[in-house]
């Protein structure tokens, strides 16, 4: 399972790799991480951060965020490991090096550790009988940021601050099935997160 | 009544035809509460069911078990094995959800249940209500008959109450005096009506 985990992250990696930016990095190795990200909630945790990439034009980051949920907000301390890539087609300068990214699309995998979650159902289970891995999450989320480019001792290139709106599989198939009682605020959470690129 | 799962919708016409009943006292949740074991689930339904005119007790089913699934039951409900008297009635509720413990003989806890029914000096209506009925599959089959026997060897017990097979059921599935009912899901849109008084019960199906 944690070997299947790797493969999806370094297959992500690789996938990355070949947009990176090359010139613009002057000699950086492939491996080194083009940002890194802090984010306040979202369904991987009450905070989660971790490296990222990004692709030539721009538009495409992928991250892999650690996430941790306290028993005081969870119920039970979780950690987490997400694989998350988020689109963003456009990109609108301000003044003074400031821009907005006004739209943002993005959709993640999320793996919780704990003897509690399955990744494959034990066998004493009849095939099918329950068709989901609580260890796994997809999900899926639209948002949005502001950004200002900065030189700060040639190593900090630019600040971000981003919001996503998202929900996962079990939940959206919750709201789905039960129009009439659920509103898509109940299956939605906001998320924040900061991102340094260097 | 019992496996609200993913039936918010339904779960929310059940509490509306529930409380248009005349002369309930309280409800009981037969289990699978939640389908995924989230917690956000376990605060949905109980959202739903606080809109009851009346209390609701539960026991757990096994999807409630599924995750962290028993963390969140104990939080909210408590203890998984229980009893408490309401009038002429003891109630014993009993995790019976065998397949979630790879059917390793510590679920249903016969001891347990030996030693509620043992402790009934008035001699009131014992009624036991599991999850999973014994003749389901998902008990465990190397403990069936003792539990039936266990049930059938007290005067007590005249019937017993489940869930989880998501169909209305009736019957004396062991010949032995002892009535099983089983009550359908929200899915299905139907619940019983249990009545009960001194040495007597009634049982009705609803559907909504």
């Amino acid at each position: 399972m944690k070997k299947l985990l790797l493969l999806y992250c370094i297959l992500i990696s690789f996938t990355t790799i070949a947009q990176v930016d090359t010139l613009a990095d002057k000699g950086r190795k492939w491996y080194i991480p083009d940002h890194i990200k802090l984010q306040f909630a979202g369904n991987i945790g009450f905070m989660s951060g971790g490296p990222g990439y990004l692709s030539r034009n721009k538009t495409l980051e992928t991250d892999i965020l650690f996430g941790f949920l306290p028993e005081k907000f969870g119920g039970d301390a979780l950690i987490s490991l997400t694989a998350k890539t988020t689109y963003s087609p456009w990109r609108v300068p301000l003044k003074n090096t400031y821009y907005v990214v006004p739209f943002s699309l993005g959709f993640y995998l999320n793996y919780t550790f704990g003897p509690q979650f399955d990744s494959k159902w034990p066998t004493y289970y009849p095939k099918g009988y329950y068709w989901w891995a609580t260890s796994f999450r997809p999900g899926a989320y639209v948002g949005g940021k502001i950004g200002k480019e900065v030189k700060y001792r040639k190593k900090i290139k630019g600040l971000e601050l981003y919001y996503e709106l998202g929900t996962y599989d079990l939940l959206l198939i919750s709201y789905v099935q039960n129009t009439k009682y659920l509103k898509p605020a109940d299956i939605l959470s906001l998320s924040l997160g900061l991102k340094m690129a260097f | 009544m019992g496996d609200t799962q993913r039936w918010y919708d339904e779960s929310a016409d059940f509490v509306k035809s529930a409380n248009s009943q005349r002369g309930i006292s309280f409800v009981i949740h037969a289990g699978d509460i939640s389908d995924f074991g989230l917690s956000q689930e376990f605060k949905w339904i109980n959202e739903i069911m606080l809109q009851l005119k009346y209390p609701y007790v539960t026991v757990i089913g096994n999807h409630d078990l599924v995750a962290n699934g028993p963390l969140v039951y104990k939080k909210m409900y408590g203890e998984l094995d229980y009893s408490f008297e309401f009038g002429d009635n003891k109630f014993i509720l009993i995790n019976t959800n065998s397949r979630e413990y790879v059917f390793d003989g510590s679920t249903p806890n016969l001891t347990w249940l030996q030693s509620q029914l043992n402790n009934n000096p008035g001699n009131k209506n014992a009624i036991v209500m599991a999850h999973v009925p014994p003749f389901d599959a998902d008990f465990d089959p190397k403990m069936q008959e003792q539990y039936a026997h266990i049930l059938s060897s007290d005067p007590n017990v005249k019937f017993t109450l489940y869930g989880h097979q998501h169909t209305f059921k009736e019957g004396t599935f062991y010949d032995d005096g002892v009535k099983y009912f089983v009550t359908t899901s929200m899915g299905a849109r139907g619940y019983l009506i249990v009545t009960t008084w001194k040495g007597g019960y009634q049982v009705e199906r609803i559907e909504f």
